[in-house]
Order: C-alpha cells, then structure tokens, then sequence
C-alpha cells in the first residue's frame, strides 16, 4: 500500500511541474510587460543613460523574453531567484525569513476552521426537520458570504477597538524580544524559555487566526451537513437502529466515520484557498509574513520579489493539493484498487 | 406551475436582496443628488469629527469626517457608485468571457474542450488574490483597470460550472433533434442549449458581483485599487484603520457597507439557484 501512494505522489508531483512552469512564464510575461525599468530603479538617481545601459546589460534585460526566462528558470532551480530591488537582498532569502509566520497563520486558522466547521455542522444536522432549520440554514448562507477580510476587519472593530480585548497589530507586542531560531514564532518563545513573548504572540495570533477560520469553517459545515444526509439514507444505519443503538452512537460509531471523507477532502483544498487568504489577514492585522511582504513588493513594484513571492503561493497550494489527493486515496480503500 | 421569474419573485429570500440592492443601486445612481458634499472636499480645520450624535460633532457633517476632513457619508455615497459599477460591468465582462468558452467547451468537446480546461486549470493554480494583485501592477491604478483584472481573473468561475452544465444540456434529444433540422452548431448554442444553461448564469452573477465588490475594496484597501482621486470603501477603510481610536465609526461605516452589498448579492444568488434552477426547486431544499 505505501508503494501505491508513493507512486501517486510522484505522479502527482510530476503532473504539477508543467503547471508550474506555465504559471511561472505567465508570471514572468506580466511582470516583464510592465512599464517599470528594474535597471533605472536599482540605480541612484543621478545615473547616466550610459550606466542605466550598462546595469541593463548586467541584469540581462536586453536580451530576448525566452531567454531571459531561461536565464531565471536556470537559477530558480539553483535557488536563485534574483535580487529584490527595494531591500537588497536575496528575494528567496526575504521569502524564506517570512514564510514560516505564514505557514503558523495558516495552521492555527486551518485548525479553528475545522473545530468550527464540526461543530457547526452537527448543529446544523440535528437541527433538521425542526422549526429552527431554515433559521439555521439562513445563518449558514450568511456566514459563507462573508470572506476574511470582512471577517478581519469585523473582529479588529469588535474585539481590537470597541472591546480592547485582543491586540490586532504585530506578531507580538512591541518591546519583546522576536527570537529567529526555526522562523516559528510561537516555538522560537518556548526554544528561548520566554513565556511572556509566547502568550503575547498567541494573543496576537487570536484574531487573525480566527478571522480566517471563521472564513472558512461555514464550506466544511455545509458539505458535513449535507454527506451526514446522505449517509443516513443507507441501509446500515437503519440496522443500527435496528440493532438498537442509540442515536448518539449510530451518529459517532457510524455515520460520522463515513461522512469524515468528503468532509476531510474538501477541508484540504480549502486549505489551499485558505493558504492564500492570510495575504489579505496579515495586511489587515500588520502580521510580519509573506503576505505583507507580497504587498509592499507590489507598491514598490519589486519585481524579483513579486516573482518570487507569486510563485512560492502557487507552489504551497499545489503542495497543499497533492498532499490532500494523497491522503484522499489512503482513507478511501475504493480508490487504492486503481 | 409558474414560471420560474414568476417563482423568484415570489421568494422572500429575492424580495429582500433585491430591495437592499435597490437602495444601494439609488445611492450610486443619485450620488451627485443624495451626497451632501462634494467627497474630495477637504476640510483641514475640522478632521476626524465624529458622527453628529456623539459630542463634538460639526452638525454640517452627518457621519463625521476622516482624516483629511472629507465627509464621510458622502465618500459612503460615491463609494457605493465605485463598488456598483465594478460588481455591475467586471460580473458582465467574466460571465461574457466565460459563457462563452464554456458553451464552445461543452459543445464541442474534443481538442477544444481539451485546450480551454487545462487553460482554466493553469488559471485556477493561481490564488485569486495574488493574482489580482500582480495583475494591477501591470495594469496601473483605476476604475477600469481594476475591472479589467476581475474580469481577466474571474472568467473561470464561469467556465468552470457551466462547461458540466452545458455537457448534460447537449445530451439532450431535443438538441440533436435541432442539428437534423438543420440548424447550424452557433444556431443550436443560441436557441437550444444557452436557454437551458441561462438560469446557472445568472445565479453565478449574482454571486460574482459579491465577489467583485470584496476584490474592488480589496485592491482599494491595499492602494491598488480605483485610484486615490474616486472614493472607494477599501480607501476609507485602510484610512480609518490608523486613526481607530480617534474615530471608530470611520472604521465601521465602511465595513457595514460592504457587509450589506455582498450580504444583498449572495442572498439574491442563493434565492435565485433555489427557485431557478428546477431540480432544486422541485425537492424544495
């Protein structure tokens, strides 16, 4: 069995490289049809045409587009993905500081996601058939159309300013230390023994975290709600019932084991659209990730770090997707047969 | 049985969405009559006043003003003909687009079919965000550029959906029976297959301009939107945001704003889907 999803990763592995090359050449074409000049922008501003020239000819931009895509690819494969115009630095080196605040984003929203998103959605399955259902189930069409930056800029008004509850700029407060050790904030504060700076970057954590989840919990209680449906109608769980169980065991013994697999696998690409959610989180809450990295290369037109920053969102989201594809396939026996 | 616009119109779910998309279509329409001030006016002797119950308040400015003394129920009012106009033409531009391919697609299958779904997949590899966001470095600031790049973006929300729907649709007798008539191929899309696709479309525009109004104010809110020069809500939000707690309401208006637009339009979708579509109208769920 670990040959087959072995196997399948690889396939699937190798399927996302022709995407990824597109999206990377459709991103390069975009950037390079700009009418912004790196080279002028990299030199002081009293530089001549001459050295404007020259700087032009260093960073290979009067050469062909194919070739200057070539030129890239080539050193994106050796991890070079040129030089951020704005910071002067390693635009994968700027990425790599700024991603595992990302990724800690992501999992503690991915996380309350999925504990709203149960929760919810055995509420909104119990509630069937009674008279609060179509109240329920206009409550749910309300939460599904409120995206995260609705729900970002809802929980700093309520929580941040009306409540003064929860702190809603920053990773952790001003004054702290920030530890780099694995680029995880939340683990950095224990590897040093700081428990302050971990409460403080937990309690920073809160409200972007939770605008996130809350964004995307509603799609896993629908699709929970709707697969526990389904399952009910079989033929097993009416000889549950008469076998005698009770309810509550016909619902965790049997039907809930049965609608975890739709429910799991659209949780996983979720996570791929929730992945890149935390771009709009982090602004809204000034969160030191890529994200915020991403907008402010965008306002300086930093091209290199555009290119950089756009391809390593693309990359984590199919990463995400193959990982869920895999795991897909080693829950549901049907498909290992293949 | 009625008719399924007779059915929707009968839905208290479409009722309401329609009468709130009303009264914020008025206020785009008649900004120029509704706005008591002229949106860009500064006023630099009183900013950040609040709104008119509240103590303090200039009685002159209903709902206070923001940082650079500008009204804030006009810049609300004009903000609402930004947000209307983006969700009204960058909908239009993505369902033309995407109609369109969907129907070739579906219709035609083969290589065709081939070539615009893996299209669709490379475009759908890109985060939506991001990808608007590089978009609008490329194009520049405005009301058009921000609707060109919803429109370049979101044509594959279309595509995706109708192409299975346009599949079932050509299975149909009836369109082959239309082919031996002798109707041509763009006759049959025409006449056979869009009226049946029809009520799909309009139910994913109506759900596509909440997501416009949520991308216009995104990009505002950023400062890659509509431009500094047209009051947009993502504009008066990322202003709001660093004077919070000299005036909260500033903060607040414009997130209720758009809370209620994309409220309105989802609602209309979701009544739209369950009354126009006939299977789902038929079991009632």
């Amino acid at each position: 069995m670990i040959a087959t999803i072995i196997t399948l990763i690889a396939r699937r592995l190798v399927a996302a490289i022709p995407i990824l090359l597109i999206v990377s050449a459709l991103l390069f074409c975009v950037l390079r049809a700009l009418p912004v000049d790196p080279a002028a922008m990299s030199l002081p501003p009293n530089a001549t045409i001459a050295e404007i020239d020259a700087k032009r000819h260093e960073m290979g931009l009067d050469r062909p587009l194919p070739e200057q895509y070539a030129i890239w690819l080539r050193g994106a494969l050796h991890g070079e993905f040129g030089q951020s115009i704005q910071f002067h630095r390693q635009a994968g080196s700027l990425v790599a500081t700024t991603l595992p605040a990302t990724i800690q984003l992501a999992l503690a929203a991915m996380v309350i996601a999925a504990i709203l998103g149960l929760g919810g959605g055995l509420i909104l399955f119990r509630v069937r058939g009674t008279i609060l259902e179509p109240a329920a189930d206009l409550f749910s069409i309300v939460l599904l159309s409120i995206p995260e930056f609705l729900w970002g800029l809802i929980l700093l008004f309520v929580f941040g300013v009306a409540l003064r509850a929860l702190p809603f700029t920053g990773e952790v407060a001003p004054g702290l230390p920030v530890p780099h050790i694995t680029g995880f904030l939340l683990l950095d504060s224990l590897l040093i023994g700081r428990f302050d700076v971990f409460l403080s970057a937990c309690r920073h954590l809160v409200l972007p975290a939770v605008a996130l989840g809350l964004a995307f919990s509603p799609t896993i209680m629908r699709v929970l709600r709707s697969s526990l449906f389904d399952v009910y109608h079989e033929d097993y769980i009416q000889q549950a019932r008469l076998r005698g169980l009770s309810e509550r065991r016909i619902l965790v013994g049997h039907a809930l084991k049965n609608a975890a697999l739709p429910t799991l696998t659209l949780t996983g690409v979720q996570f791929g659209i929730l992945f890149s959610g935390t771009l709009l989180v982090e602004v809204i809450y000034s969160y030191p990730g890529m994200g915020n990295l991403m907008v402010d290369a965008v306002r300086n037109a930093d091209l290199p770090l555009i290119q950089t920053i756009g391809l390593t969102y693309c990359v984590v989201v199919l990463l995400i997707n193959t990982a869920v594809d895999s795991l897909y396939v080693v829950l549901n026996p049907k498909l290992r047969l293949r | 049985m009625p008719g399924p616009l007779a059915r929707s119109l009968r839905s208290p779910r479409v009722l309401i969405a329609l009468g709130m998309i009303l009264c914020i279509a008025g206020c785009a329409i008649f900004s120029g009559f509704l706005a008591p001030h002229d949106p860009d006016e500064q006023n630099l002797l009183s900013i950040l006043t609040p709104p008119a119950w509240a103590t303090g308040a200039d009685p002159s400015y209903l709902l206070g003003t923001d940082s650079l003394g500008r009204d804030v129920l006009s810049r609300l009012i004009y903000g609402a003909r930004t947000a209307m106009l983006v969700a009204f033409f960058a909908s239009l531009g993505a369902m033309v687009i995407g109609t369109i391919l969907a129907h070739i697609s579906g219709y035609f299958g083969g290589a065709v079919d081939w070539i615009i779904g893996r299209m669709v997949d490379v475009w759908m590899s890109f985060p939506p965000v991001i990808f608007s966001l590089i978009l609008m470095v490329g194009l520049g600031v405005g009301l058009s550029k921000v609707i060109l790049a919803i429109v370049l973006v979101d044509w594959t929300r279309f595509c995706r959906v109708l192409r299975s729907e346009v599949l079932i649709v050509t299975r149909n007798d009836y369109v082959a029976a239309a082919r031996l008539l002798g109707f041509t191929h763009w006759q049959t899309i025409l006449r056979e297959v869009l009226p049946a696709t029809l009520p799909l479309v309009i139910t994913l525009v109506s759900l596509e301009m909440a997501i416009a109004v949520v991308v216009e104010a995104i990009l505002s809110f950023v400062g890659l939107g509509v431009g500094a020069d047209q009051p947009a809500w993502g504009q008066m939000i990322a202003d709001a945001r660093q004077y919070v707690y000299q005036s909260p309401s500033n903060l607040l208006l414009p997130i209720m704003a758009i809370f209620l637009t994309v409220t309105a339009f989802n609602l209309l979708g979701d009544g739209l889907r369950r009354t126009l579509d006939a299977r789902l109208a038929e079991t009632g769920r």
